[in-house]
C-alpha cells in the first residue's frame, strides 16, 4: 500500500527554500535582556502612569505630575514646553480665525450658511447634548487677548509677523501634522499665517499621507505630533469615553489603546464622560455632557473649527427628498418620495458600487442605501436623534416598552465588565452597578441593572409573500451574532444574555452590568450598521437545494442569495444588478405600508465625481447624495446649477468636523 | 524556431515568477488594506474592536501570515496544510505567521529599558488547515476578491468587465490603425507638405493633452453645453442608458433613444472611443512616419525609382513593408491593452471595463483583484512580444529566429 501523499513534490522543494526565510521572520529576540510582559489594560492603574494634573489641569505650567519611577511608566512623562501651558493653548484658540479658514474653503457659501459651520465644543449646533454658551469657554476670534495670554506666559515678540521667542531664546514654534488632502492644505495654510501674522506662533505644516497619520503603528496612535489636524465623525449619541477619559491615551504601557490622543486627564471630565455614558436617563446624560463640555473648553486640548459642509442634489421633479446630516442613507424615506410630473422612475448616482449586500460584511454607504430598500427600518436617526419607523414607539424605559430589573449576580455569573467584555464574575472584576459608579467587585453584595428591551413590529411579509415570523428573526441573530459571518465587531451581541422571539418582534435581555445608552435602537438589525428590524427569510430555499436556515454562516458572506438577490421586505425587491453599471430595483407590492408611488428605482455606479455631476445635469441622474458629491469643486457646480433653476440643492451641515489636538507631553 | 519557442517560453515563466514576487511585495508593503483604521476603533461601544476580532480579521484576509508563506499560497496554492506521508505529519508546527502581537519590556543586564513588540499567537501550517485558499494564479485560480465583490471570485469579476474593455480597446485600436497608417505613410511621402504640417500639428496636440482633460472637455461640449443649448449632444458616459432620451436635431425631428438598443450603445462608444483613438493616431501616425523617412531614404528605394518601379509599388512594396518592422514592437503593446484596458479613459466615462476596475480595486485596496489584473496583463504582455518576435520574420524574411 503506497503511502498517502498530500503535497506535490515542487511544494517540498519550495519548503527547503521557506523554512530558513520562515526562521528569519519569526526570528525571537536576544537572550540578552529579561523579557517582561506589559499588562495591557484600560484600568486606573494606567492613568496614574500618565498623568495626575489634578483639578488645576492647565492653568499651571507644568500640567501634569512628574510620575515618581520614569522607568516603570515608559515614555510621554513630559510636559510638552509650549503646549504644557494652558495660556499658549487659549491664546492659539484666540488667534484662530475659524471664519476665515471656512472661507478658504468654502468661498461660495454666504455668511448664515459659514456661521452654522462654526463649533465651540466637541459636539455640533442643534444637538441635544450641546451646553449652553453660559455653561463653556468659547474663544472668538481675539488676537489681542491671544497676544495678552502669551506674554503671560513669558513669550515675547520681537517683531510683527516673526515668531515670539521666551527667555531662553527659543521661538514659538509648533509642529502642525495633519493629511496631505487638498482641502486640510488649503485651510492650513491660512491657519498657518493667521497664527503668525496675529500672534507670533509660528507652526510649521506636514501633510503625511493618511496611512501614516491614521496607521495602527504611526502617527495619531502613536501620538506623533504636537499639533495634530483630522476630523471626527459626529453622531446621535455623543459617546466620548475613548476620546476625553483619562484611562484612553494612548502609550506603550496600555499597547497604544485609546483615542485621547492629546493626553489629556482631567479628573472632573473623566468622570463626567463615564458617568454620562454609563447612565441611562437622558437629562442625567446631559448633564454630566455638559459638565465634561465646561471642561473641555476651559482646559483648551483640542480646537474644534468648524463642521464640514456637504450637499445633496435632486432634479427639479422630485418631491420629499430628505438628506439629512445623521441618517445611514438619503433613502431612508425612500417610500415618501415622489415626481411631480408623475413619473415612475428614479436614477441615483453613487461613486461606488457595493461589494456585498450583506451589510456584516459591507459598510460602504451605497451598500447601506441599496441593502436599506430591501428593509425596514425599525429606528431612523434624524437630526442627532432617535425615531420611531416601523415601531410604534421607541421602547424606553419611561413608557415601559424596556424593563429595568437590578439584579444580585453570583460569582461566576456572566456579566457585563467595564472593559466592554462579557466576563464571570470574580474578585477584581470592574462593573458599572445599577448607580451609574464603576466598582471593582471584592465579593460583596453587587446590585447590577439588566435591561429587557422590547421590540414588537407590525405585521410584515418577505416579497415572496412569506410573513415574517420568529424563525426569521431567531436566523438573523444566529448568524449577525456569529464569530464565522465575517462580522467585524461582535461587542453588543457578546452583551446579549437572551433573546426571546415572537413572530411580532422579540426581547433582548443584555447581561447584568451592559447598559447601552441607545438600548431603544439596537434591534437585531443593528450589528449590521442599519437600525433595520432584523430579520432573514427562513424559509428561503438556495439554488443549491438548501434552506438559507441550514447554511453555516461562515458561508453567507458567498451565497447569492445574500450578498447578491437577497429576498425583500422592505419598499423596493431588487430585479437586476448589471455588475460596474447599475442596480435595478421595482417596488415591493407586498411592503407593509403599501406599495411605493415610484415603481422603479436605479442606482447607477460612477467612479468620478465630475462624471456624476455630468449626468445629474444632463438629466440621467435624479439624485446625487453628499457622500457622491463629496466636496470638491463639484460641490460649487452643483449649487450653481441650483441657483440657475436647473435642479434642487439640499446643503448640508456635515456632521464630520475638523479640529486641532494639542499634544500636552512630549516622548 | 522550436528551440526558439522553447528557449522563449522558459524565459517567459522566469520573468513571470520573477516579476509575480516584484509585483506581489510591492503592494504587500502599500498602506492601507482591511485593517487600517480598525485600531482607531477600538473604543468603547457598540463597535469596540477587540484584539480578538483584529485577530479574527488578519486571519480570513490572511493577514496574519509571513509574506513568503502568502505570496506561495497567492502564486502556487501552497502550502495549505502541514505534509502529510502516510499517517506521518511533517512541520505541523512550523510557524508561518503571527496572529496577534505582545508589547513586552525589555530589560537590559545594565539597567536599560526598552519596548519591543513579539509575538503572543503564532500560527502555524497547522493553523492553514481548513483555511480558505485559492490552487495558485500561476494555474489559473484567481483567488476571491477582499473587497469589490468581497469573498467571491475574482474571474467573476474579470469576465463581467472584459468585453466591454475588449469592445472599447478592439474597435478604437482598429480604427486607430486604419487612421494611423495611412496618415503616417501619407504624411513621410509628402514631407513639409500643408498635410504633412497639418497633421504634425494635431499630433502634437494629440500626444500633448492628457487623457482626463481631453476626455472632461468633451464630455462638457458634447453632452452638458450641447444639451442645454438645445443641440444634438452624446452621453456622457456609461455604456447603456437607465432610461430611454431625446436627442434634438435643431428643432427639425427628435430622436428617442431606446435605454440598452444597439443606437444607445453607439451613442456610448463615440465619446470614449475618440478620446483613445485620438491620442493613438496621434502617437502611432507620428512613429510610422519617421519609420518611413528612414526607409525612403534608404539606397534600395532610390534604386527601385531609378529602375522605373511606379511610386505607389515602391511606397506599399519596397518602403513601407521595411517601414513596419519597428511599428510591430509598438503593435506587440495591443495585446494587453486590450485586456488591461485604459484605465483614465474608462474611470472618466465611467466605462465599466477592466482599466476602472483596476482604478477601484487600487482606490479600495483590493490587492488580490489588482494582482489578478497586473497577472493577465504581464503574462499577454510576454505573450504580446513573442507574437511581435514571430511578426519579425514575416515582415522581413532577413530575420532568422534561431
Amino acid at each position: 500500500m503506497s503511502p498517502k501523499l498530500k503535497f506535490p513534490l515542487s511544494g517540498v522543494l519550495l519548503l527547503v527554500l521557506l523554512v530558513p526565510i520562515l526562521a528569519a521572520c519569526g526570528a525571537g529576540t536576544t537572550s540578552a535582556p529579561v523579557v517582561e510582559t506589559v499588562v495591557v489594560t484600560t484600568e486606573p492603574e494606567v492613568i496614574v502612569v500618565t498623568a495626575t494634573p489634578g483639578e488645576d489641569m492647565g492653568s499651571t505650567e507644568t500640567p501634569a505630575d512628574t510620575p515618581p519611577d520614569a522607568e516603570q511608566t515608559g515614555e510621554w512623562q513630559t510636559p510638552h514646553p509650549i503646549l504644557g501651558t494652558l495660556e499658549v493653548r487659549q491664546a492659539i484658540a484666540y488667534c484662530t480665525d475659524r471664519r476665515s479658514l471656512i472661507e478658504s474653503v468654502y468661498p461660495f457659501l454666504e455668511d448664515d450658511e459659514k456661521d452654522a459651520l462654526l463649533m465651540d465644543t466637541f459636539l455640533p449646533q442643534g444637538h441635544w447634548a450641546l451646553a449652553p454658551d453660559e455653561e463653556i469657554t468659547i474663544y472668538e476670534f481675539d488676537p489681542e487677548r491671544g497676544n495678552a495670554l502669551l506674554e503671560e506666559a513669558g513669550w515675547i515678540a520681537e517683531a510683527e509677523g516673526e515668531p515670539r521667542f521666551n527667555e531662553a531664546g527659543d521661538p514659538l514654534t509648533l509642529k502642525f501634522t495633519t493629511t496631505n488632502a487638498a482641502f486640510r492644505q488649503t485651510w492650513a495654510a491660512v491657519l498657518e499665517q493667521q497664527l503668525l501674522e496675529n500672534c507670533g506662533i509660528q507652526i510649521i505644516r506636514t501633510h503625511a499621507p493618511g496611512s501614516w497619520w491614521f496607521g495602527n503603528t504611526t502617527g495619531l496612535q502613536r501620538r506623533d505630533f504636537e499639533l495634530g489636524a483630522f476630523a471626527w465623525v459626529g453622531q446621535a449619541d455623543p459617546g466620548g469615553t475613548t476620546l476625553y477619559a483619562c484611562n484612553q491615551i494612548p502609550l506603550p504601557d496600555n499597547n497604544w489603546e485609546g483615542q485621547n490622543y492629546m493626553g489629556w486627564c482631567n479628573e472632573t471630565a473623566s468622570r463626567a464622560v463615564l458617568a454620562a455614558n454609563n447612565k441611562l436617563d437622558r437629562d442625567q446624560r446631559i448633564e454630566q455632557f455638559h459638565a465634561l463640555q465646561a471642561e473641555f473648553t476651559a482646559d483648551m486640548v483640542s480646537l474644534p473649527l468648524f463642521n464640514r459642509f456637504e450637499a445633496a442634489a435632486a432634479s427639479n421633479n422630485l418631491v420629499n427628498f430628505r438628506p439629512n446630516p445623521t441618517t445611514d442613507s438619503i433613502l431612508v424615506n425612500v417610500d415618501e418620495w415622489e415626481l411631480a410630473d408623475g413619473g415612475d422612475t428614479v436614477v441615483l448616482g453613487f461613486t461606488q458600487e457595493p461589494a456585498s449586500l450583506w451589510l456584516v460584511v459591507e459598510d460602504a454607504a451605497v451598500a447601506n442605501s441599496a441593502s436599506g430598500l430591501l428593509k425596514v427600518r425599525a429606528v431612523t436617526s434624524f437630526d442627532y436623534d432617535y425615531q420611531p419607523d416601523a415601531l410604534e414607539e421607541l421602547p424606553t424605559i419611561e413608557n415601559g416598552g424596556t424593563v429595568l430589573n437590578t439584579v444580585e449576580p453570583a460569582v461566576g455569573d456572566t456579566v457585563w465588565s467595564v472593559d466592554g467584555e462579557a466576563v464571570e464574575l470574580a474578585e477584581g472584576v470592574e462593573v458599572i452597578n445599577a448607580d451609574g459608579e464603576i466598582v471593582a467587585y471584592d465579593g460583596s453584595p453587587i446590585t447590577l441593572n439588566q435591561l429587557a428591551v422590547t421590540f414588537e413590529f407590525p405585521a410584515m411579509t418577505w416579497e415572496d409573500g412569506e410573513p415574517l415570523k420568529a424563525a426569521d428573526y431567531e436566523l438573523a441573530y444566529a448568524i449577525e451574532c456569529s464569530e464565522d459571518s465575517g462580522a467585524i465587531s461582535l461587542t453588543v451581541c457578546n452583551s446579549i444574555a437572551d433573546v426571546e422571539f415572537r413572530d411580532n418582534g422579540y426581547t433582548i435581555t443584555y447581561l447584568p452590568g451592559a447598559q447601552w445608552a441607545e438600548y431603544f435602537a439596537y434591534t437585531l438589525g443593528t450589528y449590521s450598521n442599519l437600525f433595520s428590524v432584523g430579520a432573514y427569510p427562513s424559509h428561503q430555499e438556495l439554488a443549491d437545494g438548501r434552506k438559507l436556515a441550514d447554511v453555516p454562516a461562515s458561508e453567507w458572506s458567498t451565497l447569492p442569495e445574500i450578498a447578491e438577490q437577497p429576498l425583500s421586505y422592505g419598499p423596493y425587491r431588487l430585479v437586476e444588478w448589471q455588475k460596474g453599471q447599475r442596480m435595478i430595483f421595482e417596488a415591493n407590492p407586498n411592503y407593509y405600508k403599501g406599495e411605493v408611488a415610484i415603481k422603479t428605482l436605479i442606482i447607477e455606479f460612477f467612479d468620478d465625481t465630475n462624471q456624476a455631476v455630468a449626468q445629474l445635469l444632463t438629466g440621467n441622474v435624479d439624485v446625487l447624495g453628499s457622500e457622491t458629491l463629496g466636496a470638491g469643486p463639484e460641490l460649487e457646480t452643483v449649487l450653481e446649477a441650483a441657483e440657475a433653476g436647473q435642479i434642487q440643492a439640499f446643503p448640508i451641515t456635515s456632521p464630520t468636523w475638523e479640529h486641532m489636538d494639542m499634544n500636552l507631553f512630549i516622548r | 524556431m522550436t528551440n526558439f519557442l522553447i528557449r522563449r517560453l522558459f524565459q517567459m515563466f522566469i520573468v513571470i515568477v520573477l516579476a509575480s514576487m516584484v509585483s506581489y511585495g510591492l503592494l504587500y508593503i502599500a498602506p492601507g488594506g482591511p485593517l487600517l483604521g480598525l485600531q482607531q476603533q477600538q473604543q468603547g461601544g457598540a463597535n469596540r474592536i477587540t484584539e480578538a476580532d483584529i485577530a479574527r480579521i488578519k486571519a480570513r484576509f490572511e493577514l496574519d501570515l509571513y509574506m513568503p508563506v502568502r505570496f506561495t499560497r497567492w502564486f502556487i496554492g501552497f502550502p495549505k496544510e502541514p505534509i502529510t506521508i502516510g499517517d506521518q505529519v511533517f512541520f505541523a508546527d512550523l510557524q508561518v505567521g503571527c496572529a496577534t502581537t505582545q508589547t513586552v519590556r525589555l530589560r537590559y543586564p545594565d539597567g536599560r529599558v526598552e519596548f519591543a513588540e513579539i509575538c503572543a499567537t503564532p500560527v502555524t501550517l497547522a493553523d492553514l488547515e481548513g483555511r480558505r485558499s485559492s490552487n495558485g494564479i500561476l494555474f489559473g485560480d484567481f483567488g476571491l476578491s477582499q473587497v469589490i465583490l468581497r469573498d467571491r471570485p475574482i474571474s467573476t469579476l474579470i469576465w463581467s468587465r472584459l468585453p466591454y474593455t475588449i469592445a472599447l480597446m478592439g474597435i478604437s485600436t482598429l480604427i486607430t490603425l486604419m487612421i494611423a497608417i495611412p496618415l503616417g505613410v501619407y504624411s513621410a511621402v509628402r514631407q513639409y507638405s500643408p498635410f504633412d504640417t497639418a497633421a504634425t500639428t494635431v499630433s502634437f496636440i494629440g500626444t500633448s493633452l492628457p487623457t482626463f482633460f481631453f476626455g472632461l472637455m468633451l464630455i462638457l461640449v458634447f453632452a452638458v453645453l450641447a444639451k442645454n443649448a438645445g443641440l444634438p449632444y452624446l452621453p456622457p458616459g456609461g455604456a447603456t442608458a437607465n432610461r430611454d432620451y431625446i436627442i434634438p436635431f435643431f428643432g427639425l425631428f427628435e430622436l428617442t433613444v431606446q435605454a440598452g438598443s444597439f443606437l444607445d450603445r453607439v451613442l456610448h462608444f463615440i465619446l470614449p472611443c475618440l478620446v483613445l483613438t485620438f491620442v493613438s493616431v496621434a502617437a502611432w501616425s507620428r512613429f510610422i512616419r519617421s519609420s518611413m523617412l528612414e526607409v525612403l531614404r534608404q539606397d534600395y528605394v532610390r534604386t527601385a525609382r531609378a529602375k522605373g518601379v511606379k511610386e505607389r509599388l515602391v511606397i506599399l512594396k519596397h518602403a513601407f513593408r521595411n517601414a513596419l518592422i519597428p511599428f510591430i514592437t509598438l503593435v506587440a503593446g495591443i495585446l494587453p491593452a486590450l485586456v488591461a484596458g485604459a484605465a483614465i479613459t474608462e474611470s472618466v466615462f465611467n466605462w465599466p471595463g477592466l482599466g476602472r476596475l483596476l482604478v477601484d480595486a487600487l482606490n479600495r485596496s483590493d490587492y488580490t483583484v489588482a494582482l489578478a489584473l497586473l497577472y493577465v496583463t504581464l503574462v499577454l504582455q510576454l505573450v504580446g512580444y513573442l507574437i511581435s518576435d514571430i511578426l519579425y520574420t514575416v515582415a522581413d524574411p532577413r530575420i532568422r529566429l534561431s
